[in-house]
């Protein structure tokens, strides 16, 4: 009798919890005059969210108010230590090598380091452990199919394996290529941001200088955002609220064709059609997006979404994401401009012609023997 | 006796609580499950017409602002010197590489470009296909995005007028409020915009020297300041007026005339249209290892247009 009154109470206090906090969301989100939630704004965020979850917090999205501290203290600590220019390469110093040279952005570049550290332990929720599902065999060949063609291409490089020049220089890419491979052929062989090609949804936002803003404009039949992220690869993304089924299978956009419905509050997207050329984390053409935004309070925009692929992961997984209102008078998303400025592109094509021909008349390396690749990421 | 009062209460509350919460629960899954169709377009928003839709101008201005008769897209001198044939880059497209006749949209029909510059245009209409920021999938700027031949979609709330063109993905914010100005010269311009009446105004500044009005050669410079009036005639029309101001090119601020038409199809989409990769061949195929285009001499592309006379035709031409 006694465990069943407390059952009960557990059940009527989660209850009134689920009523309070769906009373509140439809008190607090405000509305168009057209009556619609009103998710206007400029959106980003200075708050750090690990995109996984460190298996140390188990199942338990919120840290405790010591881990927290710990974290965040981790976090200050990893802010002092020495910058990109003073890192060491393959023990040492690294000023001056070949890989630092290709770093290409210094130091300065990077501003402020990010200090505020989330509660939430990862902005995967879903698998409930924070962590990515695993890829299918069929991905998991795909994926290493394509790394095994990456390693081959920097052969022989200070960068890759020891061995000879490969033969699968020659090989176009077992994929639509999007990453930066030791090649530069031709525009093919770069990187999807060196050809300017911009930004897929969805997008999760980064901290610091580089971590984008979204400007979101709403009308009755359209929600428009405009992600100014990536140093150019900013796009715009418009949303229509209808009820249309999806384009034919045979038209494949590179981002996607996106559906917009109201359940609620919450506006869901609903995105099909995307071509070879989309990457998302392993997944391809075959990406099934469900994205949704939900105003929490004034100054706080949640963006969940859910990305399935029976043809890359053994399960579908949702991130969510929440975002802080900046603002209107004071901040601005700006054009891009990446392929309009784009003589990286062009230099590299044309230093590369530049190369092969000196090496064919005996006055330099062959490029091939050179690496071109690892240098210039932000993981080193 | 305590326990007992608090946990009959507790039940009680329990209960209650539960009944409500379970028809709360139902409640709002039903409105969740009630996926809402395509919105009825409302005549207006925050009081002002509502541009909300698909748009595009129907009429040639980005070939030529100018009254014009039928023209070969790219042409050469033919057997008459004012009658210019088709030339290597569309010969094989035969009547699709004619750019077709129009009024013209310039009020006047005349750009008064100062007498010291006028040449310039010529001189860009020459080199049209080198020059002009079009070909390259560049973003077409203030007020050629808005009458290129392609859609664009106007999202359009009370505080801002978001406008996202399918060529290249461009876009521009039309603020209603106060926004910061751009700290640099932007291709799209900073638009700022009012409502008089039911007319939109918008004045467009903060624009490059590299944008173009159209692939005649039209030009301005990094002083280009546009103003826009946007006036609904129909519920699926606006007129379409631009004031072009540059005192380092014109001799006087010219107008343009137009008319923006609303898609009306129940499906109208606004599509992707992205060019960059499609122009790479364009500008940097003689950059490649193994070129796919056979007749690059340096960096001069040498079009051989390859024609096979069709088996129907043969036995004419016998």
């Amino acid at each position: 009798m006694r465990t069943t009154a407390r059952v009960f109470a557990v059940i009527a206090a989660l209850m009134a919890a689920t009523i309070l906090v769906s009373a509140q969301t439809q008190t607090k989100a405000p509305r168009t005059p057209w009556g619609a939630p009103d998710l206007q704004g400029i959106w980003n965020t200075n708050t750090m969210v690990p995109f996984e979850r460190n298996p140390q917090y188990g199942t338990r999205q919120r840290m405790t108010e010591e881990e927290h501290a710990k974290a965040l203290a981790e976090l200050q600590q990893r802010n002092q230590r020495p910058g990109r220019d003073s890192r060491e390469v393959g023990g040492k110093p690294g000023i001056g090598t070949e890989k630092d040279v290709a770093r290409a952005y210094n130091e300065f570049w990077f501003g402020d380091k990010p200090t505020k550290l989330s509660y939430r332990t990862s902005m995967l929720v879903d698998p409930p452990n924070g962590r990515m599902p695993s890829y299918t065999p069929e991905a998991t060949k795909r994926i290493a199919d394509k790394r095994e063609f990456l390693a081959a291409l920097l052969q022989g490089t200070s960068g890759g394996r020891p061995g000879p020049i490969s033969a699968r220089r020659a090989e176009p890419s077992p994929d639509y290529n999007l990453d930066r491979i030791n090649r530069s052929d031709g525009p093919e062989d770069r990187g999807g941001p060196e050809r300017c090609f911009g930004d897929t949804p969805p997008v999760t936002m980064g901290t610091g200088t580089f971590g984008g803003v979204m400007q979101l404009v709403q009308g009755p039949d359209s929600v428009s955002i405009y992600y100014d992220i990536g140093q150019g690869q900013g796009f715009s993304w418009v949303v229509p609220i209808t009820s249309r089924p999806h384009l034919p299978k045979s038209v494949r956009l590179y981002r996607g064709d996106a559906i917009g419905r109201w359940e609620g509050d919450t506006l869901v997207v609903d995105v099909t059609n995307f071509s070879d050329e989309t990457s998302f984390r392993g997944s391809r053409e075959n990406l099934h997006l469900i994205q949704r935004f939900r105003r929490l309070d004034a100054n706080t925009l949640q963006v969940e979404f859910t990305a399935e692929d029976p043809t890359t992961w053994t399960q579908p997984w949702t991130a969510v994401q929440e975002l802080e209102k900046a603002d209107d008078k004071t901040t601005l998303v700006l054009e891009g401009g990446c392929h309009e400025g784009n003589y990286g592109l062009l230099g590299m094509l044309l230093n590369t012609r530049a190369a092969e021909k000196a090496f064919a008349e005996g006055k330099g390396p062959d490029p091939a023997t050179q690496d071109n690749a690892t240098g210039g990421g932000g993981d080193n | 006796m305590r326990t007992g009062v608090s946990r009959r209460v507790v039940i009680a509350a329990a209960v209650v609580v539960v009944v409500v919460g379970v028809f709360a629960l139902t409640a709002s899954r039903s409105a969740s499950q009630a996926v809402q169709a395509t919105p009825a377009r409302p005549a207006r928003i925050e009081g002002k017409p509502n541009l909300n839709g698909i748009w595009q101008a129907i009429n040639t201005a980005n070939w030529d602002l100018l009254a014009h008769d039928v023209k070969p897209a790219v042409a050469q001198r033919g057997v008459y010197a004012n009658h210019p044939v088709l030339a290597a880059p569309v010969v094989a497209l035969g009547s699709v590489g004619i750019v077709p006749p129009s009024l013209g949209v310039v009020e006047g029909n005349e750009i008064p470009y100062k007498p010291e510059i006028a040449k310039q245009k010529q001189d860009n209409a020459e080199h049209w296909l080198d020059r002009d920021p079009e070909v390259r999938c560049y973003m077409p700027g203030i007020p050629r995005a808005m009458y290129m031949p392609y859609p664009f979609q106007i999202t359009q709330s009370g505080s801002k007028v978001q406008m996202v063109f399918a060529y290249a993905n461009a876009s521009r914010t039309i603020y209603l409020q106060e926004a910061p100005k751009p700290p640099a010269d932007t291709w799209m311009g900073h638009s700022v915009g009012r409502w008089e009446g039911n007319t939109l105004v918008t004045h467009v500044t903060n624009f490059n020297d590299r944008t173009w009005f159209s692939r005649a050669g039209d030009f301005h410079s990094d002083a280009l300041d546009v103003v826009e009036r946007f006036t609904p005639i129909t519920p699926d029309a606006l007129k379409y007026e631009v004031t072009i101001t540059d005192p380092n090119v014109f001799t006087r601020p010219w107008k343009m005339n137009m008319v923006l038409y609303r898609q009306l199809e129940d499906n109208a989409t606004l599509m992707e249209f992205r060019c960059i990769e499609l122009v790479e061949e364009t500008f940097l195929g003689h950059l490649r290892k193994n070129q796919l285009v056979k007749h690059w001499e340096g960096d001069t592309i040498i079009l051989d247009v390859t024609r096979r006379v069709p088996e129907g035709d043969k036995r004419y031409e016998r």
